[in-house]
């Protein structure tokens, strides 16, 4: 009986453990904790998903983010605030060092509320521009929702969002029929982002959208913020220990009213919204349940014919052969699976002392791969160049965390026997000739020599002398 | 050391004033007979060529007369060397240095057993007896070699 309970609550751990690469600790920060009933689809998806959700509002007294010099909390969601400041717990500086330790940030925006000036503080550390104000709103007159925002056309309906790039994997598409679906953006706002390359647009908005001030209430909207693709309604922020953060411009796409409902384009067609779906990946993205690599082993060894075939060793020569193999696997939601390179993209090792003397795309092996994880190997000739050298693969792209490996061994030169024997080249046999001949002439010399001896007449005469 | 092989050179010549006024190396000579290098400058062309021929006969036998057995074996070795060195520079010149430490190697066994040799030669003349009061013949051949030993050690090591 007792087994078979810790069985059961193993069995329940390792269920509700699964979901979160980094830990299932959500914070959920809002003015009111009743606020929570309109979320209740998005917060209930969370749940079910295996996130621990604690409710506080900015103003309370045992809020902190930290406990012990630990992190409290593995992720936080911030829901809109109508207070100007999030208080003393909750400072640029708190939130910066929450990245720094790992923690993750969903961050919502609404035109409704001006944004908490520490919240404005940390996107503006983070190089996201947010409208001046704190307050803005995106509208478009072309690509709005008949049925809801008829007049004022800030509900923003967009497809779902593609690929970034070409070589960037795609997480946030709509599944099978990305025509019929769209996405309601309903009075956000848009952000603009930084040159940086930590951070990417999940979602731009239209080319006809702009974003201006809602409370100038002026017929001709003077000085547009930002306007087009220039507007990233969704966009995200990985830092260099993949800690992620993202700003979702709209809280209001993620309440109930906006899940799976009808909308009217302007054409006149329904469709349905894609919010839930986008929700959850949104949120998973965040929280580090997907686009999360692990490196599980990295083998390399000699491929020469006849060496010894031990793995990683710490010494090679110049100019050995050298097989390099790396192990990679991505969590997909609840399991481990093979990681695979983007069709465009490709995963490079550099062989490099300072600067890369190699830079090699590595290639799927498939018989050190397995349906968990997959295997990446390089073949190549180790410079003529002694030294200290890294094996490197340094692997960042956007939406998937960082992989950055390096193993450093020693090549040594030419040991003395090493080099090929003279007599074995050809060009050398003169030389060769000239030393025997050298040789041999010196020990006939030596014969000679001690074989004549100095006559003694010679000596008698210079004794006259 | 150039004194007493001049003096020597000059005392068996003293008689024909032809060579001893062509054998412009020795200064004594020079002074000695000034009247006769006036008499052979007016002769023709064909006894200075005979004269010329005459010289190197002279040197010839001078040192084939003169010079110890062990003295023109050690000259002998000597002008084999070159030849060897020679050869070894001017395969490299046309046929490329193609393994390098090969030509390196091959021509400086040639060289050092020459400086070895020459140093032989010097130590052993009975002329420069005075120079080396410490150094037997024997000895100055047993330093040789063994100097020639490693050399040769060297040389095989390098070439590998």
């Amino acid at each position: 009986m007792q087994s078979l309970f810790s069985f059961c609550v193993l069995l329940f751990a390792t269920l509700v453990s699964a979901i979160s690469t980094t830990g299932d600790r959500l914070l959920v920060i809002l003015d009111d904790v009743a606020d929570k009933a309109s979320y209740s689809k998005f917060l209930g998806d969370l749940e079910s998903r295996g996130f621990n959700i604690a409710f506080e509002t900015p103003k309370s007294e045992t809020l902190s983010l930290f406990r012990l010099g630990e992190r409290a909390y593995d992720h936080v969601l911030f829901l809109p605030c109508k207070s100007k400041g999030l208080g003393p717990n909750l400072t640029p500086n708190v939130l910066l060092q929450f990245i720094n330790a790992d923690g993750n940030i969903l961050l919502t925006l609404s035109s409704g509320n001006a944004t908490p000036s520490s919240l404005v503080s940390l996107l503006a550390e983070l190089d996201i521009q947010l409208p001046i104000d704190r307050t803005g709103l995106v509208v478009d007159h072309f690509n709005y929702d008949a049925a809801n925002a008829a007049d004022l056309h800030d509900v923003l309906l967009l497809p779902p969002p593609g690929s970034v790039r070409p070589d960037v994997k795609d997480f946030f598409s709509a599944g099978t029929d990305a025509s019929k679906e769209v996405l309601a953006f309903p009075r956000g706002v848009g952000v603009a982002l930084g040159g940086g390359e930590l951070l990417t647009p999940i979602v731009r908005a239209p080319r006809t959208a702009y974003s201006y001030n809602p409370k100038e209430q002026a017929e001709v909207v003077d000085e547009v913020f930002a306007a087009g693709e220039q507007l990233a309604l969704v966009s995200a922020m990985q830092a260099r220990n993949s800690a992620r953060l993202t700003v979702v411009g709209s809280a209001e796409m993620l309440q109930d009213g906006w899940f799976d409902v009808e909308v009217k384009k302007v054409g006149g067609q329904a469709a349905k919204t894609f919010n839930r779906e986008f929700a959850k990946r949104v949120s998973g993205w965040t929280f580090q349940e997907i686009g999360v690599l692990r490196v599980n082993w990295i083998e390399h060894h000699l491929n020469e014919a006849g060496a010894s075939n031990e793995s990683n060793p710490e010494i090679y020569r110049i100019k050995n052969d050298v097989t390099y193999t790396i192990s990679l696997s991505e969590w997909s939601w609840s399991a481990w699976t093979a990681f695979k390179v983007p069709t465009n993209d490709l995963l490079q090792l550099e062989f490099s002392m300072l600067s890369p003397f190699h830079r090699l795309p590595l290639a799927l092996d498939a018989a050190h791969s397995s349906p968990e994880a997959a295997a990446y190997t390089a073949s190549f000739t180790v410079p003529d160049q002694h030294g200290i050298f890294n094996f490197k693969v340094n692997y960042k792209r956007p939406f998937l965390t960082n992989v950055e490996e390096k193993n450093t061994v020693s090549v040594r030169h030419m040991a003395h026997d090493e080099w090929p024997r003279s007599y074995a080249i050809s060009g050398a046999w003169p030389w060769i000739a000239g030393i025997a001949a050298t040789i041999t002439g010196w020990l006939g010399f030596c014969a000679l020599w001690m074989y004549s001896a100095p006559t003694d007449k010679k000596k008698e005469s210079k004794k006259t002398q | 050391m150039a004194k007493s092989r001049n003096n020597r050179d000059v005392a068996p010549s003293a008689a024909a004033t032809t060579q001893a006024s062509v054998t412009s190396t020795s200064s004594t000579a020079n002074i000695t007979a000034p009247a006769a290098t006036t008499t052979t400058a007016k002769s023709s062309k064909a006894a200075a060529k005979s004269s010329w021929d005459q010289m190197v006969l002279n040197i010839a036998n001078h040192y084939t007369k003169s010079t110890p057995q062990r003295t023109k074996l050690l000259d002998a070795f000597m002008a084999f060397l070159v030849v060897v060195g020679a050869l070894q520079f001017l395969y490299c010149i046309l046929a490329g240095n193609y393994p390098f430490n090969a030509f390196l190697s091959g021509f400086s066994a040639t060289v050092g057993q020459f400086v070895l040799t020459a140093s032989l030669r010097i130590q052993t003349t009975e002329a420069n007896k005075s120079d080396f009061p410490a150094v037997s013949p024997e000895r100055a051949f047993a330093d040789f070699v063994v100097c020639s030993l490693i050399l040769h050690f060297f040389c095989v090591n390098f070439i590998n």
